[in-house]
């Protein structure tokens, strides 16, 4: 059905764009979109391996990051968000790709729809 | 005083309200994105040199380790959040 | 002897994590014997429709009903 790019900007839980994000990136995924979940700025720290949810009603959204990269979501983080953000590769969960700013700009220039969270 | 600070130390409300806890000599309690200010130098790079207090329940929710013992920070849960609250003359937030 | 915590809410129940911060300050607040009284207003009054129906987040409705019931006071 074509490919396309979600790029999530904000940390999770404290809004819902995160939350969102992945939401439909499952949703398109099962629907037959090629997707790439694009990680820059705050939107990083989704990545952050060690996710407890407990007690707090929240999904967590470090599973359901897995559970896209399981349905064949390309997951990438920007490089220079992650230094930033004092995120780590190896705090990273396995599948999420890390990228510099040009890679990114390729993924994005060669999807057919953009959606910005 | 107590100022309370929920958004991320790269948005404009994270810092402001950091600053404004720095001007008073007020503590900050580190709540919801708020939490992502131990990380890193974020509280010295403003000046700040008050005792932080961070939620746990935010903290792990977002996959951050417990607080290094070299850092004035101390960690609370919603029950401390509460003793802080009642216990000050002035609380102010949420940034 | 118990305290009065006034908590003020502006934010829509599931845009935002304003609702479980208050629901769960307002808890333990409550369970310490304040009195605790939470003002809705603007986007905030939505936590208090009737037949929501979240998922993967606390449901506002059930969660300031039960709130409710140990001695919350609201006001929009």
């Amino acid at each position: 059905m074509g490919h396309i790019a979600m790029i999530i900007r904000k940390p999770p839980y404290g809004d819902i764009n995160a939350a969102e994000a992945v939401r439909h990136a499952l949703g398109a995924a099962s629907g037959e979109w090629k997707v790439s979940l694009i990680l820059v700025d705050g939107g990083v720290l989704l990545a952050k391996k060690g996710q407890d949810d407990t007690g707090t009603g929240f999904t967590n959204l470090e599973t359901t990051l897995k559970d896209c990269i399981d349905m064949g979501v390309g997951v990438y983080a920007d490089n220079l968000s992650l230094m930033e953000h004092s995120v780590k590769q190896d705090e990273l969960p396995a599948g999420v790709q890390v990228k510099n700013e040009s890679d990114i700009a390729s993924i994005v220039k060669t999807a057919d729809k953009t959606m910005l969270f | 005083m107590l100022v309370i600070v929920r958004s991320a130390p790269d948005t404009i409300d994270g810092k402001r309200g950091i600053k404004i806890a720095r001007d008073m000599a007020a503590d900050v309690v580190l709540l919801q994105n708020g939490v992502y200010f131990m990380q890193a130098e974020h509280l010295d790079d403003l000046g700040f040199c008050g005792t932080a207090y961070v939620l746990s329940d935010d903290r792990k929710l977002r996959g951050l380790g417990p607080i290094g013992s070299d850092r004035r920070a101390k960690e609370i849960t919603y029950d401390g959040l509460v003793d802080l609250m009642t216990e000050s003359n002035n609380v102010v937030g949420m940034f | 002897m118990g305290k009065t915590l006034t908590l003020y809410v502006s934010t829509s129940p599931y845009a935002y994590e304003n609702t479980l911060t208050t629901a769960r300050i307002a808890e333990s607040a409550l369970n310490k014997g304040h009195a605790v009284n939470l003002i809705a207003s603007a986007d905030g009054v939505y936590c208090f429709l009737k037949k929501q129906k979240a998922k993967g987040i606390i449901n506002a409705e059930e969660e300031f009903s039960r709130l409710i019931g140990k001695g919350l006071k609201v006001y929009l």
